[in-house]
C-alpha cells in the first residue's frame, strides 16, 4: 500500500518521522511561527517519552527563545496536564510534542493557545499562514528570556480530577488495577494517580523510556498482555493508555478488552446518571451514547473529527460530557480535552457507587457492534469516490459530509467512510445493533469503494 | 545609511557569528550545527557557552542540530572557550561547539567550531564544514539513533589542576598576589574565584556574576579598563586584569594604575616563555614588533601568520611552534594546549612576576615599547575588496607585504590595513618608536579608505 508524504502540516500541527521528514529546522521554524502567533510570555513544553523528544524539545525552545518567549520546560508530561496548565497558569500557550498514538518513528508538534486548548481552525490557519510567511518577530539580545523548569506537570490537573471526583467513596473499595502505559507519558504518574485513589497498583509497560513495547493505540488488538496480567493478578480492571495518556481504553475483571467506544460510553452514563446536560461526541463515535443520553433525556451533538471541534463544542453548548470513540473522554467541569485520568476516576467511581464489576456495567449498555476496514484509494480518485457515494446514497439515508461522508440508516445503522491522511486507503467504520448487519454495510461499501478507485 | 545598520553575518571557517535577532537565527545556526555534527560523523561534541542571554537560544539550536544528527553531546553549561576546548581532549570527543562572541558587544553571539585536537579548526577542516553547509546535506539519523545530552559538572577542578601542574604554581602561592580580575560578566565570572585560589591569590573581583549583562564591551582594551584602573592602587593590588566575554583574550592593568595596552600580553608571556622553552614563535603581520625584539633577543624565529585564531593556531601546528600569540591580547602554548587561554596567560605572567621577583610595571618597562595606533573603519562588505586594492595600490612603491590585506615595512614605522573577519570593519594598524609618526602613517591610510568608501 503506497505511503502517503510522512509530514503532515495541517490544522492539528506538524507530524512527521524523525529522520526523514521531521528536521529540527522545520520543527524550529514552526515553534519561531507559533510564539509570534501567540506573542512574549510564558510557553509550557511538554513531551511523550519518545527518544526523538530531547531534539523535538531543543527545537522547540531555540524557536520560542528566538522570538522572546520563556519556555517552561514540564518535561515528560500527559497532554491533558500540559492543557490543564496552561488554562489555569498565565501561560500564552503550550507546545505538545507527542506523536499520540502514532508509532514510535514518529512525533509531532501540537500547538495549544492561552485557554488550554488545540488551536482551532481559523487560530491554525493563522499560525500557517505565520509560518509560510517566514515573518517572525525576533528579538534582539536584551528581551531574550531563559527555559525555566517545572517538576510537576501533573500539579493543577491532579487537583482537578481529584476535587471533581468523589474520592472517599473509590478509596473504600481497595480497587486492584493493573495499567498498561505503553512506556509512554502515564508511565510514572498512572501509579501515583491510582494511589491517591486506594487503588492497590500493578504496572506494566511503565518504564518511561520510550520505547513501545506495542502499537500505542490502545485497541483490543493491541493491549492483550494488559489482559492476561489482569487475569493472572485477578485485579477488578485494566487501564490501557496511549503514548501521551490521553486516551484510555478499558479491561474487564475476566480479561477482556471491552473496546475503546465503550469507555466514552461507561463516562456517559455515569455522568449523566449525576447530572444531566448536553453530550458532545465527534462523528465517528458509537451510537451507544445517543442511546444512552436518550434514557436521560439529554441531545447529543455530533462534530468533525479532531479534539478542538468536540471541545469547542462542548463549550458552546455547555455540554456536561463527551468525548471521542477512541478513547478519550472529556469533562469540561475540568477541562474541555481527552483526559485518561479522568476516565479512569469516573469508571473507578461507577463500579465503587454500584458495587459491581466492570463487566456487569458492560453488561448494563446497550448493545451495538462496530466493524472497521480499510480500503485502497489513490489520493488522485479520493474526492470523486466520495462525490459519487454521496450522490448514491443521499436519497434512502441520512448524509452528513462535514467530514468525510457518514451515512446514517433509519434503523440507527451507520457507517463512515474518511479518507486517510497516513496512507493512501480509505477507512471506513460502520455500525449497527446487529453485528450481521454491521459486516453487511462494511463489505458492500469495501465493494463499492473498490469499483471507483 | 549607517554602516552599522547593514545585516552583519560573518561566516568563515573558524565559526559563524552574527547579530542575534538579525542574522544569527536559529534556523542558520541549526544548519551550521547540522553540517558540523555531519562533519564529525556523529561523534562526541562538548558544547559550552558564554554568559550572553542569547546564549540559550543559541545552545538549543546547537543542540537540536548536533542531536539530529546522532551526536552524542557533553553540556558544560556556562564555560570559558579555552576550557571547552580543553574538554575536547579530556573526554576525547571529536569536537566542539564553543558559543560566545568573544569581544564582540552584547547584540552579538557566534559558534566557533573546535577539532578534536581542541584547536579552531584548521582552514582545510572548516572548509569541509562550510561545503556540507552549502550543500544542505546533513545527516540525518532516525529516531532510535539520536544523540543524548549528558549535561557536566566539576571539570572545573580538572582543567586547574592541570593548569597549576604546568607552572610553578607553588611559587606564586608563595608570593601571595592581590588580584584584580574584571570578567565583564562573562563566562570566567565565578570562575574567577577558584583560579586565583588555587594559585594562592587574594582574588578582588570586577563584574563577576555570570549574568551576560556586560558593563562595558567585552573587549580588552585600555578604554575598557578604567574600573579596575581606578582602584588598584587604593587597594594596592599587584596586577589587574581584564577579560574577554570567552576568557580567550586578557589585557593588563599594573601597579600603578597604567592601563597597558592589549598588544603587551603576548610580549610580556614570550619573555617569561622563552626562558623555559625555545623555538619558533607565531606571531601575526599585525602584532607589535616588541615581538620581534624578544625573539632576536632569545635568538627565536618569529613566524608571521594571517590575522585571525584559525590561521594562527594552525601555523602554529604546522611549524611546531612553542607559542602562538596575537595583538589582541591572545596567548598559546601548545604544550599546554592547542588553545587561545586567558587563564594559562594570566597565570604565566603572575609566575613571571613570581620568579623574577618584580612588580608588573618593572617588567614591562624592561620591554622595548612602541607607540600602536589602531583604528577601525566601517565599510560595507561589498566594498572592503576594493577598499584594499586601492590601499595596495597606493603603496606599491613601497614593496608591501600581501599575505593578509596590505602590511607596510618602513625603517622607523610599519602599517597593517586589513579587513576584519569578524566584523564589517577595515582595522588600520600603525606602529612606531615615536608616537606622532605612527599617527601620521595610521591617518594617511585612513584618508585612502575614506575617499573610497
Amino acid at each position: 500500500m503506497p505511503r502517503r508524504s510522512s509530514l503532515k502540516v495541517g490544522i492539528s500541527g506538524i507530524r512527521g518521522i524523525v529522520g526523514e521528514t521531521l528536521t529540527p529546522q522545520l520543527v524550529t521554524t514552526f515553534s519561531e511561527a507559533f510564539g509570534t502567533f501567540v506573542g512574549p510570555g510564558s510557553v509550557i513544553v511538554g513531551r511523550d517519552t519518545r527518544l526523538s523528544g530531547e531534539m523535538m524539545k531543543n527545537a522547540v525552545f531555540a524557536g520560542l527563545l528566538a522570538v522572546g518567549c520563556k519556555p517552561i520546560d514540564v518535561g515528560i508530561s500527559p497532554v491533558p496536564s500540559i492543557l490543564i496548565k496552561t488554562n489555569r497558569t498565565d501561560a500564552v500557550g503550550a507546545i505538545a510534542i507527542t506523536a499520540s498514538h502514532n508509532p514510535v518513528q514518529w512525533n509531532a508538534l501540537k500547538f495549544v493557545g492561552g485557554n488550554g486548548l488545540f488551536l482551532n481552525r481559523y487560530e491554525a490557519q493563522e499560525l500557517l499562514d505565520t509560518y509560510h510567511q517566514s515573518e517572525f518577530a525576533l528579538v534582539e539580545t536584551d528581551a531574550h528570556k531563559a527555559v525555566a523548569r517545572d517538576d510537576d506537570p501533573v500539579r493543577e490537573h491532579f487537583a482537578a480530577v481529584l476535587s471533581y471526583l468523589d474520592v472517599e467513596t473509590i478509596r473504600k473499595r481497595n480497587f486492584k488495577v493493573v495499567f498498561d502505559s505503553c512506556n509512554g507519558a502515564g508511565s510514572t504518574f498512572t501509579p501515583r494517580f491510582l494511589e491517591m485513589l486506594g487503588c492497590e497498583v500493578v504496572g506494566i509497560n511503565n518504564v518511561p523510556d520510550g520505547l513501545f513495547p506495542r502499537n500505542p493505540e490502545p485497541k483490543p488488538e493491541n493491549i492483550t498482555q494488559l489482559c492476561e496480567t489482569v487475569k493472572a493478578e485477578q485485579a477488578d480492571i485494566g487501564f490501557a493508555q496511549d503514548a501521551d495518556a490521553d486516551r484510555l481504553a478499558i479491561v474487564d475483571e475476566q480479561g477482556r478488552a471491552i473496546g475503546e467506544e465503550l469507555t466514552v460510553s461507561l463516562a456517559v452514563k455515569h455522568v449523566l446518571s449525576r447530572k444531566r446536560g448536553p453530550v458532545v461526541v465527534n462523528l465517528s463515535t458509537t451510537a451507544i451514547v445517543d442511546r444512552i443520553a436518550e434514557e436521560f433525556d439529554c441531545p447529543v451533538i455530533r462534530t468533525r473529527i479532531g479534539e478542538v471541534n468536540v471541545a469547542e463544542a462542548m463549550i458552546a453548548h455547555r455540554a456536561v460530557i463527551g468525548g471521542e470513540g477512541n478513547g478519550g473522554v472529556m469533562v469540561p467541569a475540568i477541562h474541555p480535552c481527552r483526559d485518561s485520568f479522568v476516565g479512569m476516576g469516573i469508571v473507578l467511581q461507577s463500579l465503587a457507587e454500584n458495587g459491581n464489576t466492570v463487566s456487569e456495567l458492560v453488561a448494563e449498555l446497550p448493545r451495538c457492534f462496530m466493524v472497521k476496514e480499510t480500503v485502497d484509494c489513490s489520493t488522485e480518485v479520493a474526492h470523486s469516490a466520495m462525490t459519487s457515494l454521496r450522490k448514491k446514497h443521499m436519497r434512502d439515508a441520512q448524509v452528513d459530509t462535514r467530514d468525510g461522508l457518514k451515512i446514517t440508516y433509519p434503523d440507527g445503522s451507520w457507517i463512515h467512510i474518511r479518507p486517510s491522511n497516513t496512507e493512501a486507503v480509505m477507512r471506513l467504520a460502520a455500525e449497527s445493533p446487529s453485528a450481521e448487519k454491521a459486516r453487511d454495510l462494511t463489505r458492500r461499501f469495501t465493494e463499492e469503494i473498490s469499483s471507483l478507485c | 545609511m549607517n554602516d552599522r545598520d547593514l545585516r552583519q553575518l560573518r561566516i568563515s571557517p573558524a565559526g559563524v557569528r552574527g547579530i542575534v535577532g538579525q542574522t544569527l537565527t536559529p534556523e542558520l545556526i541549526t544548519d551550521f550545527a547540522c553540517a558540523f555534527g555531519t562533519y564529525v560523523e556523529c561523534g562526541l561534541v562538548v558544547v559550552g557557552r558564554d554568559t550572553r542571554t542569547s546564549g540559550e537560544m543559541v545552545k538549543a539550536s546547537v543542540l537540536a542540530g548536533l542531536l539530529s544528527t546522532g551526536c552524542p553531546v557533553v553540556d558544560l553549561g556556562i564555560c570559558p572557550t579555552p576550557i571547552i576546548q580543553f574538554m575536547v581532549r579530556e573526554l576525547s570527543a571529536s569536537g566542539a561547539i564553543a558559543i560566545s562572541a568573544g569581544h564582540n558587544d552584547a547584540r552579538w553571539n557566534a559558534l566557533g567550531f573546535i577539532n578534536s585536537s581542541g584547536a579552531h579548526l584548521n582552514p582545510y577542516q572548516g572548509e569541509e564544514v562550510l561545503d556540507i553547509y552549502h550543500s544542505g546535506e546533513f545527516v540525518k539519523r532516525p529516531w532510535d539513533s539520536l544523540g543524548k545530552v549528558e549535561r557536566k559538572e566539576g571539570y572545573l577542578r580538572t582543567y586547574l589542576d592541570r593548569l597549576c601542574s604546568f607552572l610553578d604554581a607553588d611559587a606564586i602561592r608563595a608570593a601571595g598576589f592581590k588580584v584584580i580580575v574584571d570578567a565583564c560578566n562573562g563566562a570566567a565570572a565565578g570562575i574567577v574565584d577558584c583560579f586565583c585560589d588555587s594559585l594562592g591569590c587574594q582574588l578582588i573581583p570586577i563584574n563577576n556574576e555570570p549574568n551576560g549583562r556586560f558593563p562595558h564591551d567585552p573587549e580588552p582594551r585600555p578604554r575598557n579598563a578604567s574600573a579596575i584602573a581606578s582602584i588598584i592602587k587604593p587597594v594596592k593590588a599587584d596586577i589587574g586584569f581584564l577579560l574577554s566575554s570567552d576568557a580567550g583574550r586578557v589585557s593588563i592593568v599594573t601597579d600603578i594604575g597604567e592601563t597597558v595596552s592589549e598588544e603587551y600580553t603576548f610580549p610580556l608571556v614570550l619573555e617569561h616563555f622563552l626562558n623555559r622553552k625555545k623555538g619558533p614563535i607565531i606571531s601575526n603581520f599585525s602584532t607589535t614588533k616588541t615581538v620581534d625584539d624578544i625573539a632576536r633577543r632569545y635568538g627565536c624565529p618569529v613566524i608571521e601568520s594571517q590575522v585571525g585564531q584559525s590561521h594562527s593556531l594552525h601555523a602554529m601546528t604546522m611549524e611546531d611552534a612553542v607559542i602562538a600569540g596575537e595583538g589582541s591580547g591572545t596567548v598559546a602554548v601548545p604544550e599546554f594546549q592547542p588553545a587561545f587561554d586567558a587563564f594559562l596567560a594570566m597565570a604565566l605572567i603572575l609566575e613571571m612576576m613570581a620568579v623574577r621577583q618584580k612588580k608588573i610595571s618593572e617588567l614591562l618597562n624592561e620591554l622595548p615599547r612602541y607607540h600602536i595606533v589602531k583604528e577601525k573603519i566601517y565599510c560595507p562588505p561589498e566594498k572592503v575588496h576594493s577598499v584594499i586594492a586601492e590601499v595596495r595600490k597606493e603603496y606599491l612603491r613601497e614593496r608591501p607585504d600581501l599575505t593578509d590585506g596590505v602590511r607596510v615595512d618602513w625603517q622607523d614605522c610599519w602599517i597593517h590595513v586589513r579587513a576584519s573577519t569578524t566584523e564589517p570593519l577595515i582595522r588600520v594598524i600603525a606602529e612606531s618608536k615615536d608616537e606622532q609618526t605612527a599617527r601620521e602613517r595610521a591617518d594617511q591610510a585612513i584618508s585612502i579608505i575614506s575617499r573610497v568608501i
